[in-house]
């Protein structure tokens, strides 16, 4: 019971924050409310049994790489009134990205989800699920390639900003 | 979930929040009285016995002065900002734990709010969090100098955490946990700042710059910037600002006393006492570099933070690292 008042609370308020993300002018306010979307985010990873994950969640994202957002927002000195695309463009970018977001979504829930997502079929959960050793042993094991492959393409990134910084000394 | 552990919770969360209530105006008595003496001068004096009124004396009057709000300011932002680096000051606190479980009513009572199997990263978490007090308070002044304390703040914090988090990683590498309950139980033998001295001096330097406390108090450095960040935050919300920062050199030393100095433990005096004694005596360090240090350049603290401390702390790392992983302890 408790878990599903929990749930409803985390859910609606990252939907209501995430329209608001969407719908505000200000720039600064929509990456405010970015950070409760996520915030809201690792509330349900922790009532999925994930404390490592919302812990994660909540050092990297909304600490970190919001920050920056907001950093970087705050020095460009985006003016609130002109929007980035024209309207129209904007628009229709909009509904072709949600369009596809949504299909995917469709997809996975007709595909998969239906069926384990019964609460009669509730899947038991091995032992150590969602502890930080657990995470990181499947990491270095089952996951090793896709693990690889992300940290190359973070240092990619990470020489890239380098690169582009160093340009304008040279 | 019964009811004991509900009111045996609210106790808790009750104890820390006065605590921390009345240990600021005692840590600021002490930090002007301290800085005086160490000045030459005597410090306060007049209200009540030696001066100790004087913080309180102050908070009144903060709390009856007139709260501005600047016409051009983001008025939203403007009254959310002052609460936030409390509150994740709070949230942090609540996982220190500041003694042994104690038996009350014939039950045991972990002296800590609640024991997060994650603690440290939940630290991490929330202390990240706090910068977002500090930013958004400077945006929303809309006005330069705040601007530009808030911008250097997000910058320094950002930078700075990097480096203690590492620091704090060669830690659990060791303990193989990320709970402060149990990193204190397995320091009975030994503290960790014997075999992690590196780290621990990488800590507190980054817990300096992460409190925004002298010599690393760049976002406000009232040379350049005025006040910095909270230039325009009048009456309960600059002493909002001022708790928070009190608070959250509280919440530094706590956690390097859980991770590095054993925690609540120590002989012959009660746990709780042992604590007090250590995170009195951290905050005494806090005070000591105030008055011995100049304030850095903002260009030297950013290269310090990058060039020095963070690969100091991965070198830390990686040799604790080899050396857990030879002595096949894990």
């Amino acid at each position: 019971m408790t878990e599903a008042i929990l749930f409803a609370l985390f859910s609606v308020s990252a939907i209501v924050f995430a329209f608001n993300v969407v719908f505000r002018k200000n720039p600064v306010h929509c990456a405010l409310f970015l950070v409760c979307v996520l915030l809201s985010l690792s509330g349900m990873f922790i009532l999925l049994n994930a404390a490592f994950i919302a812990a994660i969640q909540i050092l990297i994202y909304a600490g970190a790489i919001m920050v920056l957002f907001l950093f970087v927002v705050m020095l460009l000195n985006v003016k609130g009134e002109t929007p980035l695309l024209t309207p129209g463009a904007a628009k229709g970018f909009g509904f072709f990205f949600a369009l596809i977001a949504f299909a995917e979504l469709l997809w996975t829930v007709l595909t998969r989800g239906g069926a384990e997502g019964t609460p009669e079929q509730a899947v038991v959960l091995p032992p150590g699920f969602g502890s930080p050793a657990e995470i990181g042993r499947i990491l270095y094991t089952t996951w090793l390639f896709p693990f690889e492959v992300t940290s190359i393409l973070l240092l990619i990134a990470v020489i890239g900003a380098v690169v582009l910084a160093k340009r304008k000394f040279l | 979930m019964d009811a004991a552990f509900l009111i045996a919770s609210a106790v808790k969360v009750l104890i820390v929040f006065g605590f921390v209530l009345v240990g600021v105006p005692l840590i600021v008595w002490m930090e002007r009285k301290v800085i005086g003496h160490m000045q030459d001068r005597i410090g306060p004096q007049r209200v009540g016995p030696f001066g100790l009124l004087q913080t309180i004396a102050d908070g009144i009057k903060l709390f009856f002065k007139e709260d501005l709000i600047p016409a051009q300011a983001d008025r939203a932002v403007f009254i959310l900002a002052p609460a936030l680096p409390v509150i994740t000051a709070f949230l942090a606190l609540s996982v220190i734990p500041f003694g042994d479980t104690v038996e009350v009513f014939g039950r045991q009572v972990r002296l800590q709010v609640t024991d997060v199997n994650v603690a440290v990263l939940w630290i991490l978490a929330t202390t990240s969090m706090g910068v977002y007090g500090i930013v958004l308070g400077g945006w929303a002044s809309n006005s330069k100098y705040p601007l530009l304390g808030g911008l250097r703040s997000s910058a320094q914090m950002i930078s700075y955490e990097l480096a203690q988090g590492i620091s704090l990683v060669s830690v659990i590498l060791m303990t193989g946990t990320l709970s402060l309950a149990s990193i204190v139980k397995q320091q009975q033998t030994m503290w960790f700042i014997v075999p992690q001295f590196f780290a621990f001096v990488i800590y507190i330097l980054c817990g300096i710059a992460e409190t925004n406390r002298a010599p690393f108090d760049l976002a406000e450095a009232e040379t350049e910037l005025v006040a910095g960040f909270h230039t325009e935050f009048s009456s309960m919300k600059f002493a909002l600002y001022f708790l928070a920062e009190y608070a959250n050199m509280m919440v530094v030393s706590g956690i390097a006393i859980s991770v590095f100095f054993g925690g609540w433990q120590g002989p012959f005096l009660p746990p709780v006492v042992w604590f007090l004694i250590k995170l009195s005596l951290f905050l005494f360090f806090y005070v000591w570099l105030r008055a011995t240090f100049p304030r850095l350049r903002y260009d030297q603290l950013m290269a310090f933070g990058w060039k020095v401390l963070l690969p100091a702390s991965l070198l830390n790392l990686t040799v604790t690292a080899v050396v857990v992983a030879l002595s096949g302890a894990r």
